[in-house]
């Protein structure tokens, strides 16, 4: 039995480093969220006392949500967890070829402690492209494959979060 | 609880606390129960944190970096000038064991809420305090230095006794460490070592000291008054350990029995006695799986478990520590401190422990502090504050007290789940699987057990009920998802979104 979607569209979130695919449905008493697993219907709702309860699959959980652009954090059984809504253009932009491999990215937040290379150099596979410092712990950050440096972003001292874009490679395309 | 102290005849009717976050918190909080006045220095960084907000008055400092404005002794002094405190106190980290900093306030005519500058400075390096503490007759770990005498190094070495460490001189970093259990084989052992040395480092020289296998973090606290009286407060344990740096602290101890921990607790007042040592200090010690313990260093000042100690002595550390600096004798003896059931604290950091700990930064979007029975919260994260990179991760400090281990452990697990802080990755999740581990519940710890038990940083698989449960909270709260399907027609969602 082969599955179609009409009417609704497929959206996916990023929870943990999976990706995954529902799609919501308004129905005449509430919402049908629909997985890969089947269909349940769910709400959200607030008593009287501020509390917020999930409903799905005939169980009802205390929850509390906190949204920051596309991030949802949801606190569910004592334990909080962090989903992303992924944008549809930008789905499509990711999946273009090889464009996560020209960007250097902070693993953690921290300070830059040396900056061996610089824009123009030439680089291998491997490389040290930069050293970093992270709780008193310094961490090497070294070349995704071989290439040209094409912008640097931070200069030895300055901090930053982590995920910072750190160091470029001119794109091979 | 002691009664209220009449702080009316005291040196200093105003304290500024030279430090941030939820230490400043905490000692504002028993400088203004006494009815003193507290100030407190701020980077611009800490503008909207709870301190400032406490403060009867809250000064700004700068520098080239928030933490470089802490550090900043002669802008803090300026500060408490200006503030007309009679006092400082240092909090800890920061100036709190800065010898050259008590002495500038003392210069300035203020109060260090702390010890002598001559103890920071003796207990501050640890040379120094290690052959002061064996001196007075205290137990230091068994240990040969071949640079004392290189023609008697393999003799000595041979009289530290195994299980022995030879460590190059010159080392770091575990290089060049060999770990000896028959002596049979040492003085190859130390050539080998040498070789290694002079491999590594350049530099042959080694020194020996007895190795301790999985070793116990245990503390004792200490209180001493400026008329020579020094008490102990019992002891904490705090083998718990990642990246070397403690993350639960307990007390009592389970690995004492009655005996022992007046042996250890006995030591550690012998340590401060002999020092003369004035105001609240800890003897930090290293405790080996035969009851063996030897002298590790001291702390001269207030520690962020301090936490553990009030729960189960219903002391106020803050409230002795400015009592004694006030020149006030302790008026208790020994026999007058008894504990009552379990303390345990749990250090909440912003961090991923299964990416090794490291520490992460984000808003606190929601924040709930757990309700219930016998728990404590001390933090200087506010909801719709912010963690930065600027300074230590460490968001909270829940401590729960229980009437025995057992009922402290489920207190704490129960607590960590109520717990909600949400826009910030914590390791909350991790010290709920760490308090439920067996070898934790059994006090079987050391502190290399999270390194030898790495799956309890790992993050467990999502079951699937949680994954649907967790996708539906979120696509009912994302806007433009849930605005789309409430605005598909009734009849297409009559049909719903799957057709075959």
């Amino acid at each position: 039995m082969t599955t179609t979607l009409i009417a609704t569209r497929q959206h996916h979130f990023r929870l943990g480093e999976d990706e995954q695919a529902i799609a919501l449905v308004r129905t005449a008493d509430g919402h049908l969220l629909h997985t890969a697993d089947g269909a349940s219907a769910v709400s959200v709702e607030r008593d009287a006392q501020g509390r917020e309860w999930l409903r799905i699959d005939g169980r009802r959980h205390e929850v509390f949500i906190a949204t920051r652009g596309d991030e949802v954090f949801v606190h569910l059984d004592g334990e909080a967890h962090a989903l992303r809504y992924q944008h549809p253009l930008q789905r499509l932009a990711a999946s273009g070829a090889g464009s996560a491999e020209d960007s250097v990215r902070a693993p953690m937040p921290g300070s830059l402690v040396s900056l061996p290379v610089a824009v123009g150099d030439a680089v291998q596979r491997g490389q040290v492209l930069l050293v970093m410092e992270s709780m008193k712990m310094e961490t090497t950050i070294t070349a995704p494959r071989d290439g040209v440096v094409h912008s640097v972003h931070y200069a030895v001292g300055q901090s930053f979060d982590r995920d910072a874009l750190l160091l470029e490679l001119e794109s091979n395309a | 609880m002691k009664p209220i102290p009449d702080t009316r005849h005291w040196p200093f009717q105003s304290v500024l606390v030279a430090n941030r976050g939820e230490i400043a918190v905490r000692v504002l909080r028993t400088v203004q129960r006494l009815g003193l006045r507290g100030c407190v220095v701020h980077h611009a960084a800490d503008r909207d944190t709870l301190a400032v907000q406490m403060a009867d008055e809250a000064i700004e400092i700068t520098g080239a970096t928030p933490v470089a404005a802490y550090l900043d002794g002669a802008q803090i002094l300026a500060a408490a000038q200006r503030c007309g405190a009679g006092a400082i106190h240092p909090g800890y980290g920061f100036l709190s064991e800065n010898a050259a900093f008590c002495n500038a306030v003392a210069a300035a005519g203020l109060v260090f809420i702390g010890p002598t500058p001559e103890q920071i400075q003796l207990m501050g390096d640890k040379v120094r305090a290690r052959n002061f503490v064996e001196r007075g007759g205290f137990p230091v770990a068994p240990s040969a230095i071949e640079d004392d005498d290189p023609a008697t190094f393999n003799a000595r070495a041979r009289s530290v006794g195994t299980p022995l460490l030879i460590k190059p001189s010159a080392g770091g970093g575990g290089k060049g460490m060999r770990i000896v259990r028959d002596l049979a084989v040492l003085d190859a052992e130390i050539e080998r070592a040498r070789s290694e040395g002079q491999r590594y480092f350049g530099d042959g020289r080694l020194y020996v000291e007895r190795y301790i296998e999985n070793p116990r973090h245990i503390e004792v606290q200490v209180l001493g008054d400026a008329h020579g009286s020094v008490v102990h407060v019992f002891e904490r344990e705090c083998s718990v350990q990642r990246r070397f740096q403690k993350i639960v602290e307990e007390s009592p101890s389970p690995a004492l029995d009655a005996a022992l921990r007046t042996r250890i607790c006995e030591t550690a007042a012998g340590i401060a006695r002999s020092a003369g040592y004035r105001n609240a200090g800890t003897v930090e010690f290293i405790f080996g799986t035969s009851g063996e313990f030897y002298f590790l260093e001291m702390n001269t000042r207030l520690q962020v478990e301090h936490p553990v100690t009030e729960a189960i002595t219903g002391l106020d550390l803050v409230q002795e520590q400015l009592r004694i600096a006030a020149g006030e004798p302790l008026g208790y003896a020994q026999d007058a401190l008894t504990t009552q059931g379990h303390g345990i604290e749990l250090r909440i950091y912003a961090e991923d422990p299964a990416r090794g700990y490291t520490p992460t930064t984000g808003p606190v979007l929601r924040l709930r502090v757990p309700p219930g029975e016998g728990l404590r919260w001390d933090s200087g994260v506010l909801e719709g504050g912010e963690v930065t990179a600027a300074f230590d991760p460490m968001i909270a400090k829940l401590i729960v007290h229980g009437a025995d281990r057992t009922q402290a452990i489920a207190r704490a697990e129960r607590a960590l789940a109520d717990t909600v802080l949400l826009g910030c990755k914590t390791n909350i999740a991790f010290l709920r699987r760490l308090v439920q581990h067996p070898a934790f519940i059994a006090g079987d710890v050391h502190t290399g057990f999270l390194d030898a038990n790495p799956q309890i940083a790992a993050e467990p698989a999502l079951t699937a009920g949680t994954q649907r449960a967790l996708l539906a909270a979120a696509a009912l709260s994302t806007r433009p998802l849930r605005d789309a399907a409430d605005a598909v027609p009734a009849l297409h969602a009559a049909i719903g979104p799957w057709s075959n």
